[in-house]
């Protein structure tokens, strides 16, 4: 029997509160969940055979699940599926030789959530309305000496100007919008992490980490970027645990 | 998790539905070499890397056109060379039954290769 843990979390004087949360959850395989102490850093576990763990989407969400419900109440480090030790002993051991690290990640997420942003566009429109904002001159290229017709390799060459500076364009143009919801969400003291062009339809894949009380003023900012940019179309998801925003290395 | 996550969309579900999936859907772009595809797997990989160097030689040298420091002759000889470079891509991924799509690998949380 080996144990799985789901997420560390930080209790400080608050023991009593996670204990009576955790009576009231399951874990996966309906085993129960318990606590493993170490500081002010607890470990949420429960015990089960590895070879009862079947790797699969219904387990995934899951375990997803009782972090998520974990995280309504508790400042946590979310552990990644799968994450077993062979006993408790080795979790306390490994709790003691990562407890500065634990700490300090727990720290920067301490009653903050993380958001997801995904901006779509429908690309060859954007391009299209970009092009026709900046009335692009795409003959830049003919040649000095004025033949009386350009060649293949000269139109050819045209042709992909065009396309490169369209390209050049849409990147400036997401850039542009990076830049005003950093603006726009510097008043909340978000932490941001930007991921731009990932396909020619997800134009931005942004990540926010931010207060669990300032729900009500991300939805404002997004609303209003949504309305200052109404060719794009803004999906936000969360509150989520702060999966993106823990940097350890668990030793 | 049993609450509704979306906190804010305009489009449509199954839209956005279809977006997720372009992102999280990297089976299809995987190599899959086996015995009995060695030959146009290798092919896929190879054509990958050489069809990556190309678009990006490609968009230096716009950048250059675009920059004004070529004269007539050197676009002219450029653009013959890229156009060529360009059909004999396409030579090579007819022949080995490969589309743009299939030279477009994708690596996940990064997005698509080209």
């Amino acid at each position: 029997m080996e144990i799985i843990i789901y997420a560390l979390l930080s209790v400080k004087e608050d023991s009593s509160k996670l204990n009576f949360k955790l009576k009231g959850m399951h874990g996966l395989l309906n085993a129960e969940i318990y606590a493993l102490q170490e500081g002010q850093v607890s470990a949420i576990v429960s015990n089960i055979s590895r070879t009862d763990l079947i790797t699969d989407s219904t387990n995934a969400l899951l375990f997803a699940g009782i972090i998520d419900s974990l995280s309504q109440d508790f400042s946590l480090l979310p552990m990644r599926f799968g994450s077993l030790m062979e006993s408790s002993e080795a979790i306390i051991q490994m709790l003691e030789r990562n407890y500065t690290a634990i700490q300090k990640n727990l720290n920067q997420v301490e009653d903050k959530f993380e958001y997801g942003l995904k901006v779509f566009c429908d690309s060859a429109k954007l391009k299209a309305d970009l092009l026709e904002k900046t009335k692009l001159n795409t003959q830049t290229t003919e040649p000095s000496s004025r033949e009386a017709k350009p060649s293949v390799y000269r139109e050819w060459v045209n042709k992909k100007l065009e396309e490169h500076r369209l390209e050049e364009l849409l990147v400036s143009h997401v850039d542009k919008v990076i830049a005003t919801i950093t603006e726009q969400l510097s008043d909340l003291n978000a932490v941001t992490k930007f991921k731009k062009m990932l396909t020619e339809t997800t134009i931005i894949d942004a990540l926010f980490l931010l207060k669990k009380d300032q729900n009500e003023e991300l939805m404002a900012v997004i609303t209003s970027l949504q309305n200052q940019f109404s060719g794009l179309n803004f999906v936000m998801t969360g509150p989520w645990p702060p999966y993106n925003f823990v940097e350890i290395t668990i030793k | 998790m049993s609450e509704n996550k979306i906190l804010f969309s305009t489009g449509s579900l199954d839209g956005l539905s279809k977006e997720i999936g372009k992102l999280t859907n990297v089976d299809e772009s995987k190599l899959k070499l086996t015995p009995d595809n060695a030959d146009s797997g290798l092919a896929k990989l190879v054509l990958t890397l050489v069809e990556l160097i190309r678009k990006l030689v490609e968009k230096q040298a716009m950048r250059r056109v675009d920059g004004g420091s070529l004269t007539d002759e050197e676009i002219e000889r450029l653009g013959e060379t890229l156009m060529k470079l360009e059909m004999k891509m396409e030579e090579l991924k007819k022949h080995f039954n490969l589309t743009d799509r299939d030279l477009n690998i994708n690596l996940g949380p990064l997005g698509d290769l080209m």
